[in-house]
């Protein structure tokens, strides 16, 4: 059986910008993987596919390992098409079985699966045409799986996540090295420190509210406090940091000051104090010294968050931090509100105020308003820098993904360019 | 009615904080009037609400002169059917 994992370009994608902008959803984290290595270690089947809204495809075939919007991949075999907002652990009875398809209230396709024999009589030229043609031809599914359907679900099930995983995952003890004096408190089982791994002295393992991961090649230095669950990424560092409990940290991040219940999905850093709770923050972020997110509101109301700068989506939870788009670069002293979404590529420059609660892409944030600075080939060169600090390569698949992703945040900056130029001449009275 | 460069010198004047007869088109506006990184991106943005068009950044940064950004202005605004 193959596993077909797709990711449409509709409304309902839009809820994971802007982490999302710059990669399908299923690569998105919770816990220690992401929601497709979930998906692909529960259904195990013997070969994987994927599908993702055109503007990403080249940018992802160079770093993902199976065949990207490939129609080759809709034949030969019988089928588990999966929507990437699918959730691994809804999959329980759904693996196996007859040909059909499960749909949302809205009618769109979460899963299909389909026999080889049934292939025969679907259009498999192209997803789209499979789906239409299994939606119009096949039974449909009494049940529903559970779907993630905004960013902050996977911030807000991070911990029990982190958990969950560390059970999958069967690994305790100690590979690496823990110099000495350092503390483990809770039950040693509820650690996993992997092959590489350096601690050094005066570094406190706290698990026992949750179980610690810490993968290969990371560093801890002195006084840091890990406390459990919590996963840390291969080859990240985390400097003297306040690490509270339910965070998932990527591979290669800079981590100091306190961050708790935050979901880091690699290459970022955040490498100086300063408060990070309940966000979701891309790669190749840095946040400068003291750049601090509210994470609770005063009134200890429910957090609402923009993902257009226009309409309010109530989170329904009183602990929602910010969500971080990838390349986004905040100076020292950055405060961000409850809530926040700063988009992808975005540059800011603090005033010592809260920021707006919408920024978009590609925005460059000085004096107080959102400009258009010095353009996006200015952000490009520093993502190109920042790449090559870590000897990965801006690549021009990359670059066109990016160009796509200036074009569809185009509105929304425009808006607010207007919106900061009128302000600024009122400041000039 | 004041014309482009009158225009442009009056926006550069205010955004610098610079006495307006003091600023000539041929004065550049990093080297001679003093504008830093973010006082140009200002100047942009001024010009943009003064009259009523949109620039393009890069090609926007790249003048150097009050003459010049009043020449690429009458252009801009000649293209974008605004009257200057």
């Amino acid at each position: 059986m193959r596993l077909v994992l797709f990711d449409p370009l509709n409304d309902s994608r839009i809820r994971f910008y802007p982490l999302a902008y710059s990669r399908p959803i299923w690569e998105l984290r919770c816990g220690m993987t992401s929601l497709g290595d979930k998906l692909i270690a529960k259904v195990k089947a013997a070969s994987v596919a994927g599908f993702v809204p055109d503007y990403m495809a080249d940018a992802c075939r160079e770093r993902i390992v199976f065949p990207i919007n490939d129609a080759a991949a809709l034949r030969g075999d019988d089928l588990l098409v999966v929507n990437a907002r699918v959730r691994a652990d809804a999959l329980t009875s759904d693996v196996q079985g007859p040909s059909c398809v499960m749909l949302d209230a809205a009618g769109e396709c979460l899963v299909a699966r389909i026999a080889k024999a049934d292939l025969e009589r679907l259009q498999t030229g192209s997803l789209d045409e499979l789906l239409a043609s299994a939606k119009a031809t096949l039974p449909k599914a009494g049940e529903t799986p559970a779907t993630w359907n905004y960013t902050w679900d996977l911030v807000l099930a991070n911990p029990d996540q982190l958990k969950a995983d560390f059970a999958a995952a069967d690994r305790h003890g100690i590979e690496g090295t823990i110099e000495e004096p350092s503390a483990i408190r809770g039950n040693r089982k509820d650690v996993f420190v992997a092959r590489g791994v350096r601690i050094h002295p005066l570094v406190v393992l706290d698990a026992e509210h949750g179980p610690i991961y810490i993968d290969e090649d990371a560093e801890v230095h002195p006084f840091s406090r890990i406390e459990g669950p919590c996963y840390i990424g291969k080859k990240s560092l985390l400097l003297g940091a306040k690490c509270r409990e339910g965070n998932s940290i990527g591979p290669v991040c800079r981590v100091g000051g306190e961050v708790e219940e935050s979901i880091i999905q690699g290459y970022s850093n955040k490498y100086h104090d300063g408060f990070l709770g309940h966000a979701y923050v891309g790669e190749w972020v840095n946040l400068g010294a003291l750049t601090t997110n509210s994470d609770l509101k005063n009134d200890y109301s429910s957090v609402a968050v923009s993902l257009d700068g226009k309409e309010s989506i109530d989170t329904g939870s009183t602990k929602v931090g910010s969500l971080i788009g990838d390349h986004t670069k905040t100076s020292i002293g950055t405060l961000l509100n409850t809530g926040a979404y700063v988009g992808s590529m975005a540059l800011i420059a603090a005033t010592g105020k809260p920021l707006p609660k919408f920024i978009p892409s590609f925005a460059w944030f000085l004096e107080g308003v959102v400009t258009k600075g010095f353009g996006k080939r200015k952000l490009y060169e520093t993502a190109q820098t920042a790449m090559g600090r870590r000897k990965i390569k801006w690549t021009a698949a990359q670059e066109q993904m990016w160009d796509a992703v200036f074009q569809m945040t185009a509105e929304a900056r425009h808006e607010a360019v207007r919106k900061g130029r009128r302000a600024l001449r009122a400041l000039q009275g | 009615m004041a014309s482009v460069e009158e225009r442009v010198i009056a926006v550069t004047a205010r955004v610098l904080q610079l006495d307006p007869k003091e600023v000539k088109a041929e004065h550049r506006f990093t080297k001679d009037l003093g504008a830093e990184s973010v006082q140009s991106i200002e100047l942009v943005a001024m010009f943009e609400e003064e009259f009523g068009i949109e620039m393009d950044e890069d090609a926007a940064l790249a003048v150097q002169t009050i003459g010049s950004a009043a020449e690429f202005i009458t252009r801009a605004c000649k293209e974008q059917g605004v009257e200057a």
